[in-house]
C-alpha cells in the first residue's frame, strides 16, 4: 500500500548548490516519522518541495496520491504544517491568527479554535497579539494553526526550536497522543536526535542531499556489535591491552579515566580478564547501547545540532546495565 | 466561497496593520476641509456659503472679462507699435496669439451659451470630478495605494506567511487575484469617500449642491474651437463615473505594477522600488522630455514619452484642468484622454499579466 508521503528520485538545485539528489523514501499512514539531518543536509528543502513551495528539478513528491507542485491544491487538503520560523502575523491576536488561516480551508470553526488553543496550552494568552509573544509561545501557536482542519498529516519543520526544555517535552507529550489516539501521522524533521529518538517510529537521515540510512529506528540503532565504557585505573596501558584482543577496538572515552571499546562478539569477560589480570584496576566496565548519535555520527560524520564536518567524537556512554 | 474568504482575509490584514495609514489620510482631508473653511470665514467675513452662481451668469461674466481683455491688449499692441509674435510674453506667447485665445474663447462661451450646454467645472459634482479623480488628489492617493499594494505578497514574504499561504489547498492564481481584487476594493472606497468629502466642500465653496443630473459637454480635440462637430455631450452622471473610472483604471496600473514587484521582492525592497518608479520617473521623464525639446526644437520629439506609465497615470487631468483659463476650451479633449485610457490599460494588462506568469512560478526558497 503506498504511504501517505510518497517521494521518489526527488533532486533540486540552487544554481551550482545540488540541495537534494534523487532522495527517495515514504511514510505510512499513522506513524511518526523522523526526519534526520544536518543543517544543511535538504531536510527543509525537500519539505518545501512537499508543501508546494518548490518545484523539484527531477523526480516526484506526492502527498495523498497527489503530486505537490501540478496538483497541489489536493495534496494540501491533506496536511497542515509548521516551518522553522513561527510564520504568523504579529499585528493578530493569536485567536484572529488562527481564524484567519482557518478561513483558508473554507470555514472557520470556533470550537475548533478554541480546542486547540487548550491543546497547545495558549488559551490565556490567545487574545494578546502574537507580536507580544515569547518564541516558544509562537511554536505552539503555529502547531495549531497547522492542525487546523485536522489533517491526515503533520509535517513540523524543526517544530522545538526556541521551546524550553518543558516546552519540548510538553511537545513530545502532544505529539504522541495525536498520533496514538487520533491516528495522525506526524512528519517530524529535526537535527535533534534526542527528540527524533523518543518520538518516531521510523527515520531517514538525510546528509549532503542524500539519504543514508532509512528504516525502523529499532533496526537501525540495533546495529551489529558491542560496545563498553570501562573505567580504569591506567588508561594507556588498558588501551594496549584491550588492543591485544582479537576483535576489539578502543578509543578514549568521554569520562575521564576510561575507554570505549567496541567488537562484534561479546568480549566483556575477556577484556575484564585481560586487564584485572594486567594489574589494571577496573573500576567499572558497561555495556553500552548504540544509539541514534552513533548512528548519526558515522552516516554523516558531523556531530548532532552541529553545522561542522568535524571527525566524530566518541560516543557517549548511555548505561544501559552495569556490570561488576 | 474560498475566494471570498482570501478577500476578507486581505481586507482584515490591510485595516489590522495599516490603519494608521488610512486615519493620517482621513486626518488630512479634515485638516485642508477645517483651513478651507477658517480661510473662507476670515477672508469672505461669513460663515454661511455664499450664494450660488449659475454657469450662465460665469460664462457671460467670462465672455465680458475676454472683451474686455482683448480691448487692453490691442491697446497694448497699439502702444508697443508691434503686434508681432514673440512680444512681451515670450515666445508662443504673443499679444496677437493672446487676443486669438481669447476670442476663440468668447465664441466657445456663447456656443455653449446658445446651446444650453454647461461647461465641465459650472457644477459642484463635475467640478469635484475634475478635482478628486485627477490631478494632485489622485496624485497622491495612486502612490498610497502603490505602496499598500507592493506590500501584499512582498510582506507576507517577509513575515514568512507566504509559505502557510501557498501550502494550503488553493492555487496561486486564486491568492493573486484575492490581493489584487481586496487592494482594488479598498483603493475604490478610500477614493469614493473622499470624492464625497471633497464634493462636500466644493458644494459649500460653491454655495450650492448644485445639479446632478443635466448635461454637460467636453471636446474631443481641445485645441480646436468648441462646435458641433467637436464636442461630447454627456449627462452628469455619466461624467462622474467616466472621471472614477478612469481614476481607478490609474490606480488599477498602479497596482498591478506594485504587484508585479512585490512578487518577485521582499517588503522594504518592494516599498522602496515602488515609490521610487511612482515619485522618481515622472521627474525623470520631465527631465527627459525637456532635453530632447530643448536639443531638438521640437516637443512633438519627446512625444514617445507620454507612452509612459507613468505620465498617464491621472488621466482625468487631461480632459480639463481644473484651474483652466476657460471652461469650454480648456483640457486637452476626448481624444487625448481616450489615447490615455488605452495606454494604461495596455500597461495595466502588461502588469497583470507579467506578475501572473511570475508568481505561478515562484520559487520560495525562504
Amino acid at each position: 500500500m503506498a504511504g501517505i508521503v510518497e517521494v521518489d528520485r526527488l533532486s533540486k538545485s540552487f544554481g551550482r548548490v545540488r540541495a537534494v539528489h534523487e532522495i527517495s523514501f515514504s511514510v505510512a499512514e499513522g506513524e511518526v516519522f523522523g526526519f534526520l539531518g544536518p543543517n544543511g543536509a535538504g531536510k527543509t528543502t525537500t519539505i518545501r518541495i512537499l508543501l508546494g513551495l518548490l518545484h523539484a528539478d527531477g523526480g516526484t513528491a506526492k502527498i495523498g496520491g497527489h503530486d505537490c507542485w501540478t496538483d497541489h491544491a489536493k495534496a494540501a487538503q491533506q496536511f497542515g504544517a509548521t516551518l522553522e520560523q513561527p510564520a504568523l502575523y504579529g499585528f493578530l491576536s493569536g485567536r484572529d491568527n488562527l481564524r484567519l488561516f482557518a478561513r483558508l480551508l473554507g470555514t472557520v470553526d470556533e470550537s475548533q479554535i478554541t480546542e486547540l488553543l487548550a491543546t497547545v496550552g495558549m488559551t490565556e494568552r490567545a487574545d494578546d497579539k502574537v507580536k507580544r509573544y515569547s518564541m516558544g509561545m509562537r511554536q505552539r501557536l503555529a502547531l495549531a494553526q497547522g492542525m487546523l482542519g485536522k489533517p491526515r498529516l503533520l509535517i513540523l519543520d524543526e517544530p522545538t526550536n526556541g521551546l524550553d526544555p518543558n516546552g519540548i517535552h510538553g511537545l513530545r507529550i502532544l505529539l504522541r497522543k495525536l498520533a496514538n489516539e487520533q491516528g495522525l501521522t506526524i512528519f517530524f524533521s529535526s537535527h535533534l536526535l534526542s527528540e527524533v529518538e523518543e518520538l518516531c517510529d521510523r527515520v531517514v537521515v538525510l546528509h549532503r542531499g542524500e539519504v543514508k540510512a532509512a528504516g525502523p529506528l529499532s533496526e537501525l540503532m540495533n546495529v551489529k556489535g558491542f560496545h563498553y565504557r570501562i573505567d580504569v585505573s591506567d588508561v594507556d596501558k588498558a588501551t594496549e591491552i584491550v588492543k591485544s584482543i582479537d576483535g576489539a577496538s578502543v578509543e578514549p572515552g568521554t569520562i575521564k579515566d576510561s575507554i570505549i571499546v567496541s567488537s562484534e562478539s561479546d568480549l566483556a569477560r575477556r577484556i575484564n580478564h585481560a586487564l584485572v589480570a594486567a594489574g589494571i584496576g577496573v573500576d567499572q566496565l558497561v555495556r553500552t547501547q548504540r544509539g541514534l548519535e552513533d548512528v548519526y555520527i558515522e552516516l554523516t560524520g558531523v556531530a548532532p545540532g552541529s553545522p561542522l564536518s568535524a571527525p566524530p567524537p566518541p560516543p557517549p556512554a548511555s548505561p544501559t546495565m552495569v556490570k561488576k | 466561497m474560498l475566494f471570498i474568504s482570501l478577500i476578507r482575509n486581505e481586507f482584515e490584514k490591510t485595516w489590522r496593520s495599516r490603519w494608521i495609514v488610512f486615519a493620517v489620510m482621513a486626518g488630512i482631508l479634515v485638516l485642508i476641509a477645517g483651513g478651507l473653511y477658517t480661510y473662507y470665514v476670515i477672508s469672505q467675513h461669513r460663515w454661511t456659503p455664499p450664494p450660488a452662481v449659475a454657469w450662465q451668469t460665469t460664462l457671460r461674466e467670462e465672455i465680458t472679462a475676454n472683451q474686455s481683455s482683448i480691448a487692453q491688449l490691442e491697446k497694448f499692441k497699439q502702444q508697443q507699435g508691434s503686434g508681432s509674435s514673440g512680444g512681451p510674453f515670450g515666445r508662443g506667447f504673443g499679444v496677437d496669439e493672446q487676443i486669438a485665445r481669447n476670442q476663440q474663447s468668447i465664441l466657445d462661451d456663447q456656443y455653449l451659451l446658445d446651446h444650453d450646454i454647461a461647461p465641465l467645472q459650472s457644477f459642484p459634482l463635475t467640478l469635484t470630478a475634475l478635482f478628486a479623480l485627477g490631478g494632485i488628489v489622485m496624485f497622491l492617493l495612486i502612490r498610497i495605494f502603490g505602496w499598500l499594494a507592493s506590500e501584499q505578497i512582498a510582506g507576507e514574504r517577509s513575515d514568512r506567511t507566504i509559505a502557510i499561504l501557498l501550502s494550503r489547498p488553493m492555487s496561486r492564481d486564486q491568492l493573486l487575484l484575492a490581493k489584487a481584487v481586496a487592494s482594488f476594493l479598498i483603493s475604490l472606497v478610500v477614493v469614493v469617500v473622499t470624492f464625497l468629502i471633497l464634493f462636500a466642500m466644493v458644494s459649500f465653496i460653491e454655495g450650492s449642491v448644485g445639479p446632478v443630473t443635466g448635461q454637460v459637454a467636453i471636446a474631443i480635440d481641445g485645441n480646436k474651437p468648441v462646435g458641433a462637430s467637436n464636442l461630447v455631450v454627456m449627462s452628469i452622471p455619466e461624467f462622474v463615473l467616466m472621471c472614477l473610472g478612469a481614476a481607478m483604471l490609474g490606480v488599477l496600473c498602479v497596482q498591478a505594477m506594485s504587484l508585479l514587484i512585490s512578487v518577485v521582492t521582499g517588503r522594504w525592497a518592494a516599498i522602496g522600488i515602488t515609490l521610487a518608479v511612482l515619485f522618481g520617473a515622472p521627474l525623470v521623464s520631465a527631465i527627459v522630455s525637456a532635453t530632447i525639446t530643448l536639443i531638438s526644437g521640437n516637443p512633438n520629439n519627446a512625444h514617445f514619452l507620454n507612452y509612459l506609465f507613468v505620465n498617464v497615470l491621472a488621466p482625468v487631468s487631461a480632459i480639463a484642468p481644473v484651474f483652466g483659463n476657460g471652461p469650454a476650451s480648456a483640457g486637452t479633449g476626448m481624444n487625448a484622454f481616450g489615447v490615455q485610457i488605452a495606454t494604461l490599460a495596455a500597461w495595466t494588462l502588461g502588469f497583470f499579466t507579467a506578475a501572473w506568469l511570475l508568481f505561478h512560478r515562484k520559487q520560495e526558497a525562504g
